[in-house]
Formats: C-alpha cells, sequence, structure tokens
C-alpha cells in the first residue's frame, strides 16, 4: 500500500532554466493575484492554457483514464477560479498552491474510486481553501497607533497605510502593492498585533 | 516535546496525496501539532510542485470549451465572511475528560464509541481492505497486554501519555511499529490515541485465546 516515490531531478539542467523559471514564477504569481484581485479573465486565461494540459499529464499518470484527467483539469481549474482570493504568497508560491489545488482533488477523486465515496475529505487533511480568522478591524487606532507604525517592517507598514490612512479597501490595497488579498489579511494581522503588543507595553 | 515523528519517505507520500486515509489522517494531524515536521512538509510539497510542472513531453492541449465554462462560473465575493469560514473540530468527551480533535476528523461526526475494561475504542476507518483505524481511550492506570503485529502499527498520541517497552510517550508522538515488534503499552495518567493496523493483534502470552475478544475489539 505504501508507495515509494522517486524523485529525479537533473540539477544541471535545472541551474540553466533558473532564470526563466523565475519569470515564468513571477509572472504565474502576477496572473493569479490579478485573478483574485479583480477576477481578471485574461490573467485566468494564461494560467489555464499553461496548467491545463501538464495537469491532464498529472491526472494521466494517476488514473490512467481520459475521462478522469479531464476532470482533474476541469475542477482544479474551477477552484483555482473561485478561490483564487485563498492564496496568500507569504506562505509560498502560486505554483506550489496550485499543485496543492490539483493533489487535493485528485485524492479525493481518487478515494472515491476506491471506496465509493463522495465526501472530500481532502479538505480536512489540508484545510488550504478556507479563511483564517476573520480580521476584526478594531479601531484600536488612534493616534497611538499612528505613531508605532515606523516600527512595522516595510510590508507590513505599507499595508497599514494603505488602509488606514489613504483608506483604501482590503482588496484595492491588494491591486494597489500588487500582492494577492490573502496577503494584505495575513500581514495586516501581524502588524495588528505586533501593534497591540506595542500598545499594551506603552500602557504599562 | 514531541520525540517521535513520521519518516521523509511518509511525508512525502502525504504530501502527494498518494498515502492511504487512514494514515493521512495521522500525518495530517500529527503536522498540526508539530511546527518542524511541518516546515519539512512545506519544503516537500513546493519541490514536488516544481516536478509537477516541469515534466516534459506533455501534450499540447486544446480546452477551450472548459475555458469558458469557467470563466462564466461566479466568483465568490471575497467579502462574504461565512463562504470559507473555518469549520469547527469535534470534539468528544470521555470519562469525565473533553478532547479537542484535530482538524483531520473534522468529518468524523459520529463517532460510536464503545467499551471494553479500562478502553474505549470508536472506530474510524473499515473500508480500506484489511486497514482498521480507531480512536482509542485508556483510561488512566490501564493497560494492553503484551502483543505483536502481523503488520504495522501506527500510534499517534492526542492526549495525555503512555509507556511502553522502548520509552515513554508524550501528546504528538507519531509511533510506527513493524510487525516484529512486541510491546505492552501501559498509562498512567489516561491517554487518547489514534490507531491504524493492517493486521489483527497476536498477543504473546499463553492467555491468547482468553485475550482473543479484546485483540478483536483493539484492532
Ligand atoms: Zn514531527
Amino acid at each position: 500500500m505504501i508507495i515509494l516515490k522517486h524523485v529525479t531531478t537533473d540539477n544541471r539542467l535545472n541551474k540553466l532554466n533558473t532564470i526563466s523559471e523565475n519569470d515564468e514564477n513571477d509572472s504565474i504569481q502576477k496572473a493569479l493575484c490579478d485573478v483574485a484581485n479583480h477576477q481578471d479573465k485574461k490573467a485566468f486565461e494564461i494560467l489555464f492554457k499553461h496548467f491545463s494540459p501538464k495537469i491532464r499529464a498529472f491526472g494521466l499518470q494517476r488514473f490512467r483514464q481520459e475521462a478522469q484527467a479531464l476532470e482533474l483539469v476541469q475542477e482544479t481549474m474551477l477552484l483555482v477560479w473561485r478561490k483564487a482570493t485563498l492564496f496568500n504568497a507569504e506562505k509560498g508560491k502560486a505554483t506550489t498552491w496550485i499543485y496543492t489545488i490539483m493533489r487535493n482533488h485528485c485524492f479525493d477523486m481518487l478515494r472515491k474510486k476506491m471506496t465509493q465515496k463522495e465526501d472530500q475529505v481532502s479538505d480536512d487533511l489540508w484545510p488550504m481553501l478556507e479563511d483564517e480568522e476573520v480580521i476584526e478591524e478594531d479601531h484600536l487606532l488612534s493616534r497611538n497607533l499612528i505613531a508605532h507604525i515606523n516600527s512595522l517592517p516595510k510590508p507590513q507598514r505599507d499595508v497599514v497605510e494603505a488602509l488606514y490612512i489613504k483608506e483604501l479597501s482590503q482588496p484595492e490595497v491588494a491591486s494597489l502593492l500588487k500582492i494577492p488579498l490573502g496577503t494584505v489579511k495575513s500581514r495586516l494581522r501581524l502588524a495588528l498585533s505586533k501593534l497591540k503588543t506595542t500598545l499594551e507595553v506603552d500602557h504599562d | 516535546m514531541i520525540k517521535h515523528h513520521p519518516n521523509e519517505q511518509l511525508l512525502a507520500q502525504y504530501s502527494s496525496g498518494e498515502l492511504a486515509f487512514s494514515l493521512s489522517i495521522a500525518i495530517s494531524a500529527h503536522l498540526e501539532m508539530c511546527p518542524q515536521c511541518q516546515q519539512k512538509e512545506q519544503r516537500i510539497v513546493a519541490q514536488q510542485a516544481e516536478q509537477a510542472w516541469d515534466a516534459d513531453n506533455v501534450e499540447e492541449a486544446n480546452f477551450d470549451d472548459m475555458l469558458q465554462c469557467i470563466l462564466a462560473t461566479p466568483i465568490e465575493a471575497p467579502k462574504t465572511k461565512t463562504l470559507h469560514k473555518k469549520k469547527a473540530n469535534n470534539s468528544v468527551s470521555l470519562e469525565g475528560k473533553t478532547y479537542t480533535l484535530p482538524t483531520a476528523f473534522r468529518s468524523f461526526e459520529q463517532l460510536k464509541w464503545s467499551g471494553f475494561g479500562t478502553i474505549n475504542r470508536a472506530r474510524v476507518i473499515n473500508d480500506e481492505q484489511d486497514v482498521r483505524a480507531s480512536l482509542l481511550h485508556i483510561k488512566q492506570g490501564g493497560e494492553i497486554p503484551a502483543h505483536q503485529h502481523k503488520g504495522y502499527e501506527l500510534t499517534l498520541l492526542l492526549a495525555g501519555s503512555f509507556s511502553d517497552e522502548h520509552g515513554t510517550y508524550q501528546k504528538g508522538d507519531f509511533i510506527l511499529l513493524s510487525g516484529d515488534v512486541k510491546h505492552s503499552p501501559k498509562t498512567e495518567q489516561g491517554c487518547l490515541c489514534y490507531t491504524v493496523q493492517d493486521a489483527p493483534l497476536h498477543f504473546m502470552s499463553g492467555m491468547s485465546k482468553v485475550l482473543n475478544p479484546l485483540g478483536k475489539f483493539i484492532y
């Protein structure tokens, strides 16, 4: 039952491709952000054209059946389209995120094939398609807080400034800073908790 | 502190989605308790992604209809908070104590517990050929007589602690024993475990016949 997967990579090849690979990763991440931030159909088309043949190939390897490979393409890309806002660049690359979505759906499909069960247990094994806690925008935002903004690392400071000083919405901040919405949320969460601690220390 | 972790090979099988559900539950639950393995797994999955997307000889394909069909699907508005709100994890109450189960157990809403001496058991999986997976609660002072397994025995300690001939185990420990290892676990303060086995227990003492019902109960 335990299947060993052998990893073969050619390091020389990898080195040669590093530059173009980085470019590719950047453009994929940008496309995913555009889908997340303003449902950009052109950007999704780029992702779709890039990934769908690869997902089909992966599906054929796992299922050895065209119909199931195509189902995997359809379901994975549909989730990328609908759930793009949950991508968080702080936690990993866009390409990894799309891989895990495919992996999850693949797991559920294999399970269905073996046990006839329709439940999507992959969401419980890898709970990645849910928002973390919802951020309460508590307006501890006072002169106090503004005074401490400079103590934040730049990425967090940019988010807090855009939200509270420029008074942009979270999706607006995402497109202004060219980062995914999930990243805005996680940076805000970090910044707020840091500011809270600073304020608490001050009050003591 | 967690001292027993799944090995690299198991982590890799888990993160590529190729490990059986029963064992995947154990890895997922261990990761929830173990930042060290979490980091490892993130590295592994990033490598696997690169490899999957790097594959050569990918046939060109044109799925234009599919693309149009997806683009016609409305996107969930990012502001609707309830849509992805985290589902609550299940909790169980046993012998006067309440435990919150790791996220991997979320789909098992109605666990059926049955008791046998100091042991309470709830079957989690029994549809993977010979594999049986259960939650096992052992009351304080409880023990399981010396036994060995024909196959493997995985124990993930979810709460409390127990010890056997080989050591003492704490919450989060991932203990995978192959068939030839004998042991007789006992717990002083009680414990809650998740266990996966692929063959019945084999008791070592002369009372194996007497112990048979217990063996069936635990497997
Ligand atoms: Zn670990």
